[in-house]
């Protein structure tokens, strides 16, 4: 399970170097939120993963190495997981190197975010054929992340009833419960996929 | 005799096209070749060897042992090769095998090494700018990687040139002088199993028409010419599949004895070939 991800690894070496740190760099640079850093940093990824998945025929190839369908998903699933907290991690060190404030609540925002984010659009991976879901699914993010920023920033104004909420609830029960919702949709997901994943033809 | 493959009744049906009731046993230590046109149901076969389609009845067994509960036992025992390229194209040999080698617990570097200096493949090179023959040779170099004891071809000799397949065809047999191995590769290039396969097994249109040695092949089957006036209702039971002309008529017969009992020496009969009996076939199944 641990070479299943590793394999990514493997797989987005120069990627990682190339464009996941100039994205970063590009975004602290520009002073955006630092939760919508780690949002959109988190992203890469997994889905660049998917990206070349949909290439070759690794669903083919994975199969027929000694692995379980139960195995595979649940490495993308883990694994998301692992590279989430290694670039979370290096975002923060590139936002202290530049003198940045953030709280560690922006960073728990962006990356509740990016998970909810995932849940949502892994199983779609596994329910259609290959093609160009990759696309299509970035492209939906950028939708989400924009227009999440803009909802955020905006909130008294378009969802008072929701910001009254957010403000009269203590902030443990909100950390807790946002947690609460986030674990829960992703572990939903991951069962999702599975089931999807194993009755599928290849 | 032990088989190392057993497919049992296996039906699976696809948007027009249906894998009819399949029963299919590949012997250990021998290779086998599965032959059969374009479209005939190889690969859909194969994939339900392999756990990458699962049959809606019958059972696949590998080793004796079921994937529902040894999938992972059973890939690890199997080398697969496949028409396409399923490595990752943007990826070297080196990275390849970094994916790919954690995977068997009996992957053995040695061996990767000496087929890759044996077939002089790049190890630096990305996958993408090998030739078809190239990337053949490094599936087959990681086949062979792990002591598979069953190794498993879809069409590996689809797109190769003369050469190479000789020369492919040549390892293969030096491979199965380490007798514990079973090769089971399908190929719609019927000379290719002519030359070294111990079994035949043909598919035709989902339907296994048969699984014989090869002896038993040359045995049964024959092509048979003589004259129009040989042929009644009765006699023409000897045959697969009859074709008239003029001059006369050439038939496919799966009953050598019967058609020498029959016809005496009234008929000329020929060994059929492998291509000779698709193509009788397919033309039989036209007239239906």
């Amino acid at each position: 399970m641990f070479n299943l991800i590793r394999r990514d690894a493997i797989l987005q070496k120069k990627f990682l170097l190339t464009l996941i740190i100039p994205f970063a760099l590009f975004f602290i640079i520009t002073d955006s939120h630092p939760a919508l850093i780690v949002l959109v940093i988190s992203i890469f990824i997994p889905f660049n993963a998917f990206y070349y998945d949909e290439k070759a025929e690794t669903n083919i190839l994975l199969n027929s190495l000694p692995y379980t369908r139960k195995e595979i998903i649940a490495s993308r699933y883990l694994g998301t997981v692992v590279y989430m907290l290694l670039v979370v991690g290096l975002t923060c060190l590139l936002l202290v190197a530049f003198n940045k404030p953030f709280t560690l609540a922006d960073i728990a925002f962006g990356s509740g975010l990016f998970l909810i984010y995932a849940a949502l659009t892994f199983p779609i991976f596994y329910i259609f054929k290959p093609g160009n879901l990759t696309i299509v699914v970035i492209v939906i993010f950028l939708v989400f992340a924009v227009s999440g920023q803009i909802i955020i920033q905006n909130i008294d104004r378009l969802l008072p009833t929701v910001s009254d909420f957010i403000i009269n609830t203590s902030n443990t029960v909100l950390y807790m419960g946002g947690a609460a919702i986030v674990i829960t949709t992703y572990i939903l997901s991951w069962i999702a996929s599975t089931i999807i994943y194993q009755r599928k033809s290849l | 005799m032990e088989s190392v493959i057993e497919l049992k009744g296996v039906k699976k049906s696809f948007k027009g096209f249906y894998i009819d009731k399949i029963d299919l046993e590949v012997k250990k230590g021998f290779i086998t070749g599965f032959v059969g046109a374009n479209g005939a149901g190889k690969s859909s076969t194969i994939k339900m060897m392999m756990n990458l389609l699962k049959p809606d009845h019958g059972e696949v067994k590998v080793f004796g042992l079921d994937y529902k509960t040894h999938e992972k036992e059973i890939k690890e025992r199997i080398g697969f090769v496949y028409d396409g390229n399923v490595f990752y194209e943007g990826l070297n040999l080196k990275d390849i095998k970094r994916i790919v080698a954690p995977a068997y617990k009996s992957w053995d570097d040695d061996i990767f090494y000496y087929y890759i200096n044996r077939f002089d493949l790049p190890v630096n090179k990305a996958m993408k700018k090998f030739s078809k023959g190239m990337q053949m040779k490094a599936s087959l170099a990681i086949a062979l990687s792990h002591h598979a004891e069953l190794i498993i071809m879809d069409e590996p000799t689809a797109g190769l040139d003369p050469i190479f397949r000789r020369e492919f065809l040549d390892l293969l047999q030096e491979l199965m002088v380490d007798n514990n191995l079973t090769i089971f590769f399908s190929s719609h290039i019927t000379t290719d199993l002519d030359r070294i396969a111990d079994y035949i097994a043909f598919i035709q249109d989902g339907d296994l028409v048969f699984n014989q040695s090869t002896e038993e092949v040359a045995e049964n089957y024959a092509i048979v010419k003589g004259e129009l006036d040989l042929l009644d209702r009765d006699t023409e039971k000897a045959f697969v599949e009859v074709r008239r002309a003029s001059t006369g008529f050439e038939a496919l017969t799966d009953n050598l004895k019967l058609v020498e009992d029959t016809f005496g020496d009234a008929v000329v009969i020929e060994h059929a070939t492998l291509e000779d009996i698709m193509y009788y076939l397919k033309g039989r199944i036209q007239h239906v």
